[in-house]
């Protein structure tokens, strides 16, 4: 226990409540469960960045380099797959939403607690036929499945299809959690503009999830019964329409995009504020705009089709949609860069990474609106200039910010400090890295080099080799991450209770909390109010004499 | 409020906290009976929600299909026993009916009384599986299956049909062809076609068997004339087309090429079965026909007991329908002849939907013998009877999911 925690700590921490392996295995604790996902999610992001790089060896030369076109094809698919639906959907919600999300509603957990462990096993099950599927000869249809060829494909299609249906159902779950527990399990005095921007983000998130992963469950229910029995839905050759399964598939894969971005917008707003030592700008903009983002992912899945024999007011339409999507984004952009204006920023490592984020994400979401436009998209679509608009808001967006709260809330969840100046050089790793491996996609991209070729003309090769060169900046950095997180978790510095001066409410839980978080129920300041905290020498923040609490109480309603 | 929830917090041995005569199902992390109750049911019906979204996929594909293929959804739907159907619907809705009452009893403590509305909810629930059975059984008898399953030996209406399987058993086809073989199909009057007879026969739209139409001879010309005899070949006109010859009197289809052919079940063209209608542009005129159908190995089935000479007089004024018929007679009459094409459409929409509901039927019946064991314990109280509560909700649901197939797909018109 920290003594630095705000009552002489009596309970152990949640680390010691309970020993055993068994105790983990049938865990009902949500920081418990979070963590045995992080370890899971970590896994899987390692074995998709394995992946990756081969497809970036193979790249490297024209011609065959080191495997032949179908392995090449396995071998983007099992990344894509892997990294989609093992590592970005569930990267935020599951592992750090789920230990953080009650701990910053002064919650004891999530409101369902066993169906969060069943959640985490679906996770499970689903990611070992994930690797079945691998194991069984691979999978190369690419992520998303596209009838006819997935129906017909000699690769082990229904292993992976099946795992994607599990996996659905996980972050459905997940997502259902998470909502009752917004609703039911703010404490007293936090009325829904005084949750934190992350606590809205999770919420909106999970409506997301509630609302769309049950049509790709569906349509990768029919897909596995069309292999299976052939039924025929998909079938154009028993009258079956294949490009349905694009419709259905992107009416789910649209919105996952929200549901991969948001959390990682919810992250950046607690790290801009944070260390930027000032009230986040425009609160309310922000709470709004990550809901209106959750709803209007709902009309734009067209915009992947415009080339797939859609009609030309659909195309229309959808293009058009696509556009409002800019505008709650560039809101949170806006808000974030007005945040920083005039802050007193403190560079520490988590906000390397949301500088980091803020710039990737402006990048990633412009080219989204070029790609929305209909002109434009008619010269890109399957194109390596999609490749570089989906990394630069999956991989540079999303994954930088889950590691950019990793790092942020690792103190927190683990009681102990990582090696800052290690974090501080992987996390500029990370940024060179990922901006020489995707920068040159846009350029051989706009240059017509497709996507999904494991051959290219050799004017394209000085792009494949600056990219391929990046994939292993950023690969080295991540390793080296997750080796120096894995000891510091082994036998880091201990941590402050409040080591970045933070407002929520998980700092003010003792240091690793204890099994229902609390010792005492959490006093509500206001939030992002930072005139009121100051910097001990030992490296925690603590409130200054006198401050004034918002309301004290943890009875919830 | 905050005094009973921090000594709650601090007792973290877990159970036997705070109030002393509350359930012992509420759960630790609850305030008390009423908050674990509202979370629960939110997330039910957050649960609901997604159930919904799960189906609508479904629902999505059947409007599509429906739109673009409404002449299968008008011939399969005769295939599905209405009778059957209804029952079900009747079975579920007072299922659902003895599952809200047993919400009701656990609210009120009455154990004896949600003992018995669960178990009558439960065998509700069997005897819709049961008869689901049945239906399921009869279809994969028949060959009404989904995708290239799809080989029924009888029309939709009932009558005998040729198909790839013939082999059915009790089926005798009523038909004898030989290879090649041209019939000459009498016009009675033109073009109208013996429904009784050509029920049996290869010669409707998109026969599925293994003849079908190669060659329509027509033998009158733009203006209904008789043309002298130099009869023309001509092919059947685009898939899709709808003739014009209604009232309108315009071509609604595509442009096929014209002239072109096509049957009609219009009973003001021919009153006794359909007939073959030749198109020219905004025309149609009955035609006098030859029609002559070429099969494909391994052929069809010879009938060795059907009298060669009876099957071969069709057209030859051979019909026997002395009561004039009622109009929808006629129409049930041509709903008997042989699918139209990718009929097996229909068929994977409907094993889809009513397999996946069966599904949640086969779930529901399992929470609901889990919540009678419990019911048993005597583990429900007014204080703690969520379960109850929440799987009567799901349960609703699956009723009235049901309730859209039902009429969806069994009571089209
Ligand atoms: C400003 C917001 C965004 C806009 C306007 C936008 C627009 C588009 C468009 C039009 C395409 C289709 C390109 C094509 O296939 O020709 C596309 C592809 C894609 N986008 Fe975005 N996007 C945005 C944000 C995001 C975000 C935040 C994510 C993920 C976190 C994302 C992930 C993807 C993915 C994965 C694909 C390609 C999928 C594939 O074909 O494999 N996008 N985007
Ligand atoms: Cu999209």
């Amino acid at each position: 226990m920290s003594s630095t925690t705000a009552t002489p700590g009596h309970e152990p921490n949640y680390f010691h409540a309970k020993k055993g392996i068994k105790n983990w295995l049938y865990t009902v604790d949500h920081k418990r469960i979070g963590l045995m996902y992080l370890f899971g999610i970590l896994g899987a992001l390692l074995l998709g960045g394995f992946f990756a790089l081969l497809v970036r060896i193979e790249l490297f030369a024209p011609g065959l380099t080191i495997v032949g076109k179908d392995r090449y094809n396995e071998f983007f698919t099992l990344h894509g797959a892997v990294m989609v639906f093992l590592v970005i959907v569930p990267g935020i919600p599951a592992a750090l939403g789920n230990i953080m999300l009650p701990i910053q509603l002064g919650a004891p957990d999530v409101a369902f607690p066993k169906l969060n462990l069943a959640s985490f096993y679906l996770w499970c099950v689903g990611a070992l036929l994930m690797v079945y599927s691998i194991a069984n000869g691979g999978v190369d249809t690419g992520w998303t499945f596209y009838t006819p060829y997935s129906l017909h494909s000699a690769g082990s299609v229904w292993p992976a299809v099946l795992g994607v249906f599990l996996l659905g159902f996980s972050s459905i779950f997940t997502g259902l959690n998470f909502i009752v527990t917004v609703h039911k399990f703010r404490p007293q005095g936090m009325g829904w503009f005084q949750m934190p921007l992350n606590v809205w983000a999770l919420y909106s998130t999970a409506v997301v999830q509630v609302l769309a992963t049950p049509v790709l469950g569906i349509t990768v229910l029919l897909l596995f019964v069309e292999r299976t029995l052939h039924i025929g839905i998909f079938d154009p050759t028993l009258g079956g329409d294949p490009v349905l399964f694009q419709h259905f598939f992107w009416f789910y894969s649209h919105p996952a995009v929200y549901i991969m971005i948001l959390p990682a917008m919810g992250v950046i707003s607690e790290l801009m504020t944070t260390f930027s030592r000032k009230p986040i700008f425009g609160y309310r903009f922000i709470a709004y705009s990550s809901i209106s983002l959750a709803l209007l992912s709902f009309l734009v899945w067209g915009h992947h089709m415009f080339v797939s024999g859609q009609s030309k007011l659909a195309t229309m339409v959808f293009s058009a949609l696509t556009f409002s999507v800019g505008i709650p984004s560039a809101i949170k952009v806006f808000n974030w860069a007005a945040t920083l204006y005039k802050g007193d920023i403190r560079l520490k490592s988590p906000m390397y990474y949301a500088l980091s984020f803020l710039l990737l994400f402006t990048i990633g979401g412009l080219t989204g609106l070029f790609l929305g436009i209909l002109s434009v998209d008619v010269h890109l679509h399957d194109t390596y200039f999609v490749v570089a608009h989906f990394h630069y808001v999956m991989m540079g967006s999303t994954l930088v910010a889950f590691l950019g709260g990793l790092h942020y809330w690792f103190p927190k969840f683990t009681g102990k400090m990582y090696n800052e100046g290690l974090a501080k050089l992987c996390a500029v790793g990370v940024f060179l890295g990922f901006n020489l491996t995707f920068l040159p996609q846009f350029i051989m991209g706009s240059r017509g080099m497709p996507r999904r070729y494991w051959d290219y003309d050799s004017e394209f090769q000085i792009f494949h080799q600056l990219s391929t060169i990046g994939a292993f900046v950023l690969g080295i950095s991540i390793f080296i991450q997750v080796i120096y997180l894995g000891i510091a978790f082994k036998s880091g510095k201990k941590a402050p209770q409040n080591p970045w001066g933070a407002t929520t409410l998980e700092w003010q839980a003792p240091t690793p909390p204890t099994e229902f978080n609390f010792e005492v129920p959490p006093t509500l300041y206001e939030l992002y109010n930072y005139d009121d905290l100051e910097e001990q020498p030992d490296g925690n923040w603590v409130r200054k004499p006198g401050s004034q609490p918002a309301s004290t109480s943890s009875a919830h309603h | 409020m905050s005094q009973s929830d921090k000594d709650k917090h601090d007792d973290h041995g877990g159970h036997g906290h705070g109030h002393a005569n509350q359930s012992r199902f509420i759960q630790h992390h609850y305030d008390d009976a009423q908050h674990q109750f509202d979370s629960g049911k939110l997330g039910i019906w957050l649960f609901l929600v997604q159930e919904v979204l799960f189906f609508s996929a479904l629902f999505v594909a059947y409007i599509l299909y429906r739109h673009h293929r409404p002449e299968i959804y008008s011939y399969a739907h005769h295939y599905l026993d209405v009778k059957m159907g209804a029952i079900n619907t009747a079975v579920l809705i007072f299922s659902s009916l003895t599952a809200a009452w047993a919400v009701r009893c656990a609210q009120l403590g009455q154990r004896k009384g949600l003992i018995l509305t669960l178990s009558i909810t439960i065998v509700c629930a069997v005897a819709f599986l049961v008869i689901k059975y049945q239906e399921y059984s009869h279809k994969i008898h028949e060959g009404i299956l989904f995708g290239e399953k799809f080989d029924p030996c009888v029309s939709s209406g009932g009558g005998p049909l040729v198909t790839k399987r013939n082999l059915c058993e009790g089926i005798k086809s009523s038909v004898v062809f030989d290879r090649g073989a041209t019939y000459s199909v009498a016009t009675q009057p033109t073009g109208c076609l013996d429904a009784a007879k050509i029920d049996h026969s290869p010669l409707q739209p998109g026969i599925q068997a293994t003849c079908k139409v190669a060659e329509v001879k027509f033998t009158r010309d733009a203006k209904g004339n008789k043309t002298d005899g130099a009869a023309r070949d001509i092919e059947r006109c685009e898939e899709g087309y709808v003739g014009g010859h209604g009232a309108h009197g315009e071509a609604k289809g595509k442009g096929p090429k014209f002239p072109c052919w096509t049957f009609s079940a219009n009973p003001n063209i021919c009153p006794t079965g359909p007939a073959v209608l030749v198109h020219y542009g905004d025309e149609a005129v009955h035609a006098g026909v030859e029609i002559r159908p070429t099969c494909d190995a391994p052929g069809p089935v010879v009938n060795k007991e059907v009298d060669a000479a009876t099957t071969l007089a069709m057209g030859k004024g051979g019909t026997t329908h002395e009561m004039p018929k009622t109009k929808h007679e006629l129409q049930h009459e041509f709903s008997m002849g042989p699918p139209p094409p990718h009929t097996n459409m229909f068929f994977s929409i409907y094993f889809a939907m009513t397999g996946l509901h069966g599904i949640h039927v086969l779930v529901g019946i399992l929470v609901f013998l889990w919540l009678l064991f419990r019911a048993v314990r005597g583990d429900f109280t007014p204080d703690y009877f969520g379960p109850i509560d929440y799987a009567a909700l799901y349960w609703h649901i699956v009723d009235l999911i049901w309730i859209f197939l039902f009429p969806l797909l069994y009571l089209i018109h």
